[in-house]
């Protein structure tokens, strides 16, 4: 089990940063979804043990949050989401300096500091100062400080933010790495659909403080029974129309793919047979799944 | 792209327990501060006074054993010091020794005023200027230990201005002198400069730790520190001696007055002749009749200043004459030149001691300022280095 919380009430004020949330998740790479103001970063530094909550319980790693905060902290990585930075020091020391900071003896954080740099691909930069660097490697950089003690839990925080393509890919990258080939559980929060979605297997959306939905993104997406997404060699217009004369409805998606409805009691069999009847050629052709975007949505309009 | 990519690589070393933590903050502060050259400059500069302390106590140590080395300089320190305590340099050994460091420790305390500008503004404020708090509080760190590491390198570079040079100086006094009972005479010396920087380390430390917090510009928090120990000691400077000065005329004239009105009373005493001594303030004679007595009304002003002293606060105002009047109590200062005040002519001795003590008001005066100030900063640090437990 990664993180378990049971009736986690938090406030600030009048505002409900989190709302009676109860959730167990299991280890693996877990997205954080919501809108702004739904509660991320409160969560997240209630299972750093950095605020204390109105009401609830709950555990990370096994460690209960209420009075286990510097061991939890001790075990998590954690990437903030806002570019900060220790002022004065080139990259190397920067990340040294957050080993230290957890616990590991100097040249331990300085040998490990420089593994991490050449990790995530800042080693030619590593003698820098890090008030030099670009938006993308600062980023780079605080995952580095973040992973430089082994955590066991990586927490990144929106860690894409501001970044182009190119740096944004590098870091999904990065954190798909770490999760999955490196065995460290991973909580990344985003607002970026895609991202979540390329990097986790387990998803979190919360709403206004509450949870909206959980699972594993494989079983979220469910299949729609009857629904077809098609591509085909040639537009799907026309094969559009013959598949409406056969009671089939039809919506064009992006991309030249059409998404076919067929009638109950009929099958796929019936796209192929107007494909061969049309003689058109089939590229493509898979049951519907719900997409995250979908699942999120739904989720979000929920009353 | 590298020859041999590792890729990550997991760690299986072992995390040190929490208790030091603190230690990891302080000992980074100070690599930082030691990459500035005008610190380092600085630093080296604040040891000359040092090394003359060390000089003169070695000195001290040859001249009671009668050492050739150090007869040339017996006529100099006789002028300086007086001859009949260099002619028995054992007899006041202690009072010598306490105020060769009370010297020390002032111009010392004006080197740790400029570390403390070089060092202390951007202890805090630029954390805050590169939102670096996050990245503190969210490791296993607790804000107290954020407080203390910062304070730690404060400490650090006081220590090395005021402390190890006046542990050296110890030292060195102590092998020239080889005399063991120098040690009986004078440990608490030693205790009186751990004291005393212990003091000046944790009320300036806090305060330049909270003029910190309240800037995200280390510019204006040098400034603010400038007006913390300069102002504050002008005011409190000029506040004094504007009293002093008020103070004494009126006492010159109630006791030219009242000498007038005795004469007046005793037409055919014969009156003492005017002495040609300064007066008071500097000004020259007043117009009045002849026969008053001068000296002994100067004798007199002076014993009451002395008086007067013991209960003026407004050299309170000073941040620097706060700490110095506690480390000067801890140093036993005041005993020592009223124990040298014992060689002078006994109608120059309040004379002397007001020239040479300082502020005479009671020495916790001081420390509830300081205590106060202490308390102050304490709260301005809770109040601008908060916690995450906040909305963003």
């Amino acid at each position: 089990m990664l993180f378990h919380l049971e009736g986690v009430t938090k406030t600030y004020g009048a505002i409900t940063a989190l709302d009676n949330l109860s959730v167990t998740v299991p280890a693996g790479a877990v997205g954080l979804l919501g809108p702004n103001g739904s509660g991320k970063t409160t969560l997240i530094r209630t299972l750093l043990g950095l605020i204390p909550v109105d009401n609830g319980t709950g555990a990370v790693l096994e460690m209960d949050f209420h009075t286990r905060q510097l061991d939890i902290r001790r075990m998590v990585g954690f990437a903030p989401e806002d570019e900060c930075l220790f002022p004065g020091v080139a990259g190397v020391e920067f990340a040294a300096y957050a080993g230290e900071l957890v616990g590991m003896r100097t040249k331990d954080a300085m040998q490990r500091a420089h593994e991490v740099l050449d990790y995530v691909g800042l080693g030619e930069a590593r003698y820098r100062r890090v008030e030099t660097y670009s938006t993308g490697m600062k980023q780079r950089l605080k995952l580095a400080s973040a992973v430089v003690h082994d955590p066991k839990l990586l927490i990144l925080d929106e860690p894409t933010n501001g970044m182009d393509p190119a740096g944004r890919e590098e870091v999904l990258e990065l954190a798909r790495d770490l999760a999955h080939n490196k065995g460290m559980s991973l909580i990344f929060s985003s607002h970026l659909l895609p991202d979540v979605e390329a990097v986790c297997d387990h998803v979190v959306v919360l709403g206004a403080g509450r949870l909206l939905a959980e699972g594993r993104i494989k079983d979220l997406k469910q299949f729609h029974p009857g629904c077809f997404e098609v591509r085909l060699k040639a537009g799907p217009a026309a094969f559009a129309r013959r598949l409406n004369n056969l009671g089939c409805t039809t919506e064009s998606r992006e991309d030249d793919l059409l998404l076919v409805r067929v009638p109950d009691g009929h099958s796929q069999q019936t796209i192929w047979q107007a494909a061969a009847d049309a003689r058109e050629q089939i590229r493509f052709l898979r049951p519907q799944r719900s997409t995250l975007e979908e699942i999120f949505l739904k989720a979000v309009e929920r009353p | 792209m590298p020859i041999f990519d590792q890729g990550y690589q997991h760690w299986s070393g072992e995390l040190t327990d929490h208790g030091w933590r603190w230690l990891t903050i302080t000992r980074h502060g100070v690599r930082i501060g030691m990459k500035n050259r005008l610190l380092r400059i600085a630093l080296l500069i604040a040891w000359l006074p040092a090394a003359v302390l060390a000089f003169f106590l070695c000195v001290w140590g040859l001249l009671e054993q009668k050492s050739d080395l150090v007869q040339p300089l017996v006529p100099f320190l006789a002028a300086m010091i007086g001859p009949e305590i260099v002619n028995d340099p054992k007899a006041y050994r202690v009072e010598v020794w306490t105020l060769a460091y009370d010297y020390f420790l002032l111009t010392e305390l004006r080197f740790s005023m400029l570390v403390i500008l070089m060092v202390g503004p951007g202890l805090i404020s630029r954390d805050l200027r590169f939102n670096a708090l996050p990245l503190y509080l969210s490791r296993p760190l607790r804000r107290i230990d954020y407080f203390v590491g910062k304070l730690g390198v404060v400490v650090v570079f006081l220590g090395l201005v005021l402390v190890v040079p006046s542990l050296i100086a110890y030292v060195l006094g102590l092998l020239f002198s080889l005399d063991l009972t120098i040690v009986r005479d004078t440990f608490t010396l030693l205790l009186a400069c751990i004291g005393y920087g212990a003091v000046v380390s944790v009320s300036a430390g806090l305060l330049i730790l909270a003029l910190s917090s309240l800037s995200r510009n280390s510019r204006y928090v040098g400034l603010f520190w400038l007006a913390v120990w300069f102002v504050s000691s002008m005011v409190g400077t000029v506040l004094a001696a504007v009293n002093e000065e008020h103070r004494m005329h009126h006492q010159y004239k109630r006791a030219v007055e009242a000498e007038q009105a005795a004469q007046a009373a005793r037409p055919s005493q014969v009156a003492h002749p005017v002495q040609p001594e300064k007066t008071p303030a500097g000004s020259k004679q007043r117009a009045g009749p002849p026969q008053v007595d001068h000296q002994r009304i100067w004798a007199d002003i002076q014993r009451e200043q002395r008086e007067a002293a013991k209960t003026d606060w407004r050299p309170l105002f000073s941040y620097t004459t706060n700490v110095s009047r506690v480390g000067r109590h801890w140093l036993g200062a005041d005993r020592s030149w009223e124990k040298l005040a014992e060689t002078v002519p006994a109608e120059e001795r309040d004379r002397y001691l007001l020239e040479n003590m300082g502020a005479q008001y009671p020495w916790y005066w001081s420390a509830i300022v300081l205590a106060v100030l202490v308390g102050l900063s304490v709260c301005v640090l809770n109040f601008r280095v908060k916690s995450l437990d906040r909305l963003r």
